[in-house]
């Protein structure tokens, strides 16, 4: 594509770094002009609070204002690490991720392939429109739906683990079973609205793949593997790249709803632990403290999986 | 009486205010401009609560009755603190703020907060007139006020046990009047009905049983000091026999994910015998039982005794809202002005209840609301509430509860049943702010009342309630418990 | 399409005909739970009766929902927010996005570099307020849409579908002397529906969903967004609102007038999906990519 634009260049010309810089430029000045409007945007509203970051390193009085507020260096983080509960928050954070992960990011891909394979038009709109529901009910009502179902008073659930003689479970209220409970009403409620990202790159398929696979007699399921999921893969991709930048970011919003004092053991993450701590007595510094821990682990994460990817197939974000 | 005369000085002086309150306060609608406008603008600051208040009629009302006009600005439903703490932060003015106990500490220490002494001996004789000298306790920093305290209703209770009594009747059971013989009644249901006979809800863990037990309010004067309920040697008592009743299938399982939406739904569809209800939920909890089963009908549990053969009910008449001025407003005088004449007797009833014969009548000496007058114009009255009457108000506010004669009836019969007891006030009541107290609350109660339900249900042995007690002194519980005594010590004498 | 179907095949279509079915209904059943609840009487909510059917039919709760002012007032904000909202993300992410998909652009990775950055760090609330308020937006409706236009998510997305669409295109454009921004616009951007519906649903409905935004900056009543509404209702309804507020206890929304609520202020998103749906189909690259 370089050498398609190149012949602005003098060629006969000593080729320094600065010209071809200049030259390459003045070649693409438009496309950075359509930058500017991106980056000024995110210069103003992402970047000129990004001073905030440093409140972590300070003991924060939002009275005071923040010059006021004297540095103290890692205090905050030595709150956090020396904490008794940290490794067991951390612990349930990393835990619940990968179950997150593990389970609930091939769901979408996995139900998007199914529907990609739904012949009738009618039908396969209409569902695509029903599984995305969910998506659009706060957490509080997910949550209230999910004990009705699960109660072990009157629950459909415990009704039909009844009638095939199995004893009844309190999902809500059992160690050993709540984190499920958890992955399954966050794959209830985001699966739908997640296989969206990937229906639309189905449409970016060239559709004589398909033909010509036909003709050389290849059934669905090869179809499915050699030309629908290598035409979906740049997309898996990104997302899991940027998926793994939320990692400790179990849904502090869902288990702040569902969880109660009972299963703290296996719930307890870093941002529900941070709520309850912090109840009361808003410790600006240690909130923050906690973020940039978090940001920290997000950013070499992206980083590192974007290397990986990088190396071993060819494509990364950037 | 050094306080009877000062309060007979201060009733003339109110009673002589008031009177010419009336003749230089504007007549409504006769061009209230014209006093008004020498009298700026002033904005204040109030608590969420879902309608638009500058568009209710109140607001017009206290326009009218004051000349003063007024902008409200509420914090939001959730993330209030957050909020308010952005605004003050960044200089936001308001003339008037209304807060929380936690929210009002915060501010006051932070230094946002203008002292009143001044101008309330200067321009709040109504203000002086309208509160007890012991809610001003509430309000003092190191002898400077920094705000008007707002107490609520006076001593009622809330929520008492009720029961199906169409069940007891059938199965022949009387009403208990202790904990052990609770037991023995929801065993009986149990057997009979089949069903978790005590449904209960993860906010509302203490009362009723507590109580019997001898775990009555938050802080509770023991032997002249001062005891944090989580210290309680009868906590445990209490926390054995709840997990009793849990593990036995006689309160339900469920506790700690129910709501009260959750519980009432139980007991109204006949999953629950009994549970401790709220008299505001009453009327629809009722109407949705006996819509269900025509035949039902719901019995009052007295308030159980205790081991010294009598009931006592714990209440806390601390003060619930604070009004402040801000140093940043530019019209604090204005602002003391019309918290003032807020407070005028006259103007105040009509602000809270309406005018007789329009939106309220008296009747025995009891105020009753006319409705749907009283609904239409006084709905959220409360929210722009700044500092009660308090000799009044009690009396004023039952108003409220007598909009609908089922709560009514409810509302009575619960205070009724209290009465009879022992009703043990809180005595931290009347403490003015005390800085470990107020910084540690919250997490304090959110801490202590996790760890309860964790007991009740059984998911941590009671054996380790005192290494449990010992995290909750680390945590903040000890120097709120130091700094409360030593405060207690110097009123006890 | 005159293939024969074998029978594992047709095995297949079953199952997954099935299988969509069940899922469809999971996810619809609450749905129409809330429906039956919106008609129902408020003693039949009360009491958890109400399953697929209304129990006690009544339209009172939507007629009382629809004469709100404060409801309807939300309702047009939110129309208002996502309608220019969406406008202003979409066009200002894709303009973003496409010099960022072109491999030959200087300085490509550190730009990108630099969006990524915004996802995982941030400078936090405070002095985000502390900016807000200094460009005059607190209890600004703009405040609502303009933070939010740039957002490096959806901008990624559009990115990576650029970069899957074949050079050839651009590299014939190029040879007849079309300028990249009229590359972009004449022979990109058509091509791009599938994605470009995509980013405007996620736009439409991240503005119609967020109430985070509206509760910080907004306390004006006359900006407030439906789903800001729609908090507060359920919010001063809850147990945890109402423990120590005998006052606001008295006032409590009824449950049934809560799921009116919460179906009026889903509605209007949902319509926005099936219109989308037209523009996810296959073949938007057939007879556009020759030889």
């Amino acid at each position: 594509m370089k050498s398609a634009t190149a012949p602005l260049d003098k060629p006969q010309a000593k080729r320094n770094y600065v010209k071809r810089l200049a030259a390459d430029v003045k070649r693409d000045w438009d496309l950075y002009a359509l930058l500017v409007p991106g980056i000024l945007f995110l210069l103003l509203f992402k970047y000129a609070p990004m001073y905030g970051i440093t409140i972590a390193f300070k003991d924060f009085n939002i009275f005071d204002g923040y010059d006021a507020s004297p540095w103290v260096g890692w205090k905050h983080f030595a709150k956090l690490f020396s904490s008794p509960d940290f490794l067991h928050v951390f612990q349930n954070t990393v835990i619940l991720s990968f179950l997150k992960i593990g389970i609930l990011f091939p769901l979408p891909i996995l139900i998007a392939l199914l529907l990609n394979e739904l012949r009738r038009m009618l039908f396969k709109r209409a569902i695509q429109t029903v599984i995305y529901l969910p998506h659009f009910l706060s957490w509080v009502i997910v949550s209230g739906l999910f004990i009705d179902l699960l109660s072990s008073n009157g629950g459909l659930v415990n009704k039909a683990m009844a009638m095939i003689g199995l004893e009844p479970i309190s999902f809500f209220l059992d160690n050993s079973v709540f984190r499920g409970v958890l992955i399954t009403s966050a794959g209830w409620k985001e699966t739908g609205w997640s296989t969206i990202v990937y229906l639309a790159a189905f449409a970016t398929i060239d559709p004589g793949l398909y033909e010509a696979a036909k003709i050389d007699g290849a059934g669905r399921m090869k179809q499915l593997w050699h030309i629908t999921l290598p035409g979906i893969a740049p997309i898996i991709l990104l997302m899991f790249i940027l998926r793994l930048g939320s990692i400790l970011e179990a849904g502090t919003e869902q288990i702040l709803v569902m969880y109660n004092p009972t299963v703290y053991k296996v719930s307890d993450v870093i941002g529900t632990y941070v709520y309850r701590m912090g109840l009361g007595n808003q410790d600006y510094s240690f909130t923050t403290a906690v973020g940039v821990f978090e940001s920290v682990i997000a950013f070499t994460l992206v980083l590192a999986g974007n290397a990986l990817s990088r190396k071993y197939l060819q494509r990364g974000i950037w | 009486m050094k306080k009877g005369s000062w309060l007979a000085i201060v009733l003339v002086l109110a009673i002589a205010l008031a009177a010419c309150g009336n003749n230089s306060a504007p007549a409504p609608g006769s061009g209230s401009g014209g006093d008004g406008e020498g009298n700026p603008n002033l904005t204040m600051l109030m608590q969420y609560s879902l309608f638009d208040p500058n568009a209710d009629p109140v607001a017009k009302n206290i326009e009218e009755a004051t000349g003063y006009k007024v902008t409200y600005e509420m914090l939001p439903a959730e993330s209030s603190d957050e909020k308010l703490n952005l605004m003050v932060a960044n200089k936001q003015n308001f003339d008037i703020m209304k807060l929380g106990s936690a929210q009002f500490y915060k501010l006051a220490t932070a230094g946002a907060l203008e002292p009143l002494n001044d101008l309330i001996d200067s321009q709040g004789p109504n203000i002086k007139a309208a509160i007890k000298e012991d809610s001003w306790e509430s309000v003092t920093i190191d002898g400077k006020i920094y705000a008007i305290p707002e107490t609520g209703s006076g001593i009622s209770v809330g929520e008492e046990l009720v029961v199906r009594q169409d069940w007891m009747d059938e199965l022949g059971l009387k009403h208990p009047t202790t904990p052990d013989e609770l037991y023995e009644v929801l065993k009986a249901i149990k057997k009979a009905k089949n069903i978790v006979p005590l449904t209960g809800t993860k906010d509302s863990i203490y009362g009723d049983i507590a109580a019997a037990f001898g775990v009555l309010n938050d802080w509770n004067d023991v032997d002249g000091k001062l005891l944090h309920k989580a210290e309680l040697p009868q906590m445990k008592e209490f926390l054995t026999y709840m997990n009793k009743l849990y593990s036995e299938g006689l309160l339900d399982s469920e506790m700690p994910i129910n709501t009260s939406a959750k519980a009432i739904e139980k007991f109204s569809s006949g999953n629950a015998a009994m549970i401790k209800l709220a008299w505001w939920s009453a009327s629809s909890g009722e109407a949705a039982l006996v819509k269900n089963f025509p035949e039902a009908k719901i019995g009052i549990i007295p308030y159980l005794v205790g081991k010294d053969g009598k009931s006592s009910i714990g209440v806390n008449l601390a003060t619930t809202w604070f009004i402040a001025i801000p140093k940043i407003s530019k019209h604090k005088e204005h602002a003391i002005k019309l918290l003032d004449t807020k407070l005028k007797k006259d103007i105040f009833i009509k602000l809270a209840i309406g005018e007789e014969g329009v939106h309220h009548e008296v009747k025995d000496g009891k105020y009753y609301p006319i409705l749907p007058k009283f609904n239409d114009d006084l709905t959220n009255a409360s929210s722009y509430m700044t500092g009660v009457n308090e000799y009044d108000y009690p009396a004023y506010w039952q108003a409220r509860v007598r909009k609908d004669p089922v709560l009514q009836s409810y509302y009575e019969a619960f205070q009724e049943n209290a009465a009879k007891g022992n009703i043990v006030v809180d005595p931290m009541s009347i403490a003015p702010p005390i800085d470990a107290v107020s910084k540690n609350k919250q997490k304090l109660t959110k801490l202590l009342d996790d760890t309860v339900l964790m007991y009740i249900a059984g998911a941590q042995s009671i054996d380790s309630y005192d290494t449990f007690l010992t995290q909750w002194m680390a945590e903040g519980g000890a120097e709120s418990v130091k700094e409360a005594n030593e405060w207690y010590q110097t009123i006890s004498k | 399409m005159t293939v024969k179907t074998s029978f594992s095949e047709k095995l297949f279509n079953f199952c997954n005909y099935l299988f969509f079915i069940l899922v469809g209904l999971t996810t619809l059943l609450p749905f129409v739970n809330l429906i039956a609840k919106s008609f129902s009487s408020e003693a039949a909510v009360i009491s958890g009766k109400v399953n697929l059917l209304p129990i006690g039919f009544q339209t009172g709760t939507y007629m009382y929902v629809l004469k709100d002012s404060m409801f309807l007032n939300s309702l047009k904000n939110s129309i208002l927010l996502a309608i220019v909202g969406t406008a202003l993300g979409l066009f200002l992410t894709t303009i973003t996005a496409y010099p960022l998909s072109r491999v030959q652009l200087r300085g490509r990775k550190w730009f990108l570099l630099m969006f990524i950055f915004t996802m995982l760090f941030s400078g936090g609330l405070i002095p985000t307020y502390l900016l807000m308020q200094n460009i005059g937006l607190v209890n600004q409706f703009p405040v609502l849409f303009l933070p939010a236009a740039i957002n490096v998510f959806n901008m990624l997305i559009i990115k990576n579908y650029f970069e899957g669409l074949p050079d050839g295109l651009e590299e014939s454009a190029k040879l007849d002397g079309a300028s990249n921004i009229r590359v972009l616009f004449s022979i990109v951007l058509p091509l791009s529906l599938p994605v470009l519906a995509t980013i405007a649903l996620f736009f439409a409905v991240a503005f119609w969903n967020d109430y985070f935004t509206s509760m910080i900056y907004i306390t004006n009543q006359d900006f407030k967004p439906l789903q800001l509404y729609l908090k507060e209702l359920l919010v001063s309804s809850s147990s945890e609102f109402l423990k120590d507020n005998v006052d606001a206890a008295l006032n409590t929304t009824p449950q049934s007038i809560q799921a009116a609520s919460i179906l009026l202020a889903t509605l209007p998103i949902l319509m926005v999906y099936p219109f989308l749906q037209k523009y996810f189909v296959k073949g938007v690259l057939v007879g556009s990519v020759k030889g």
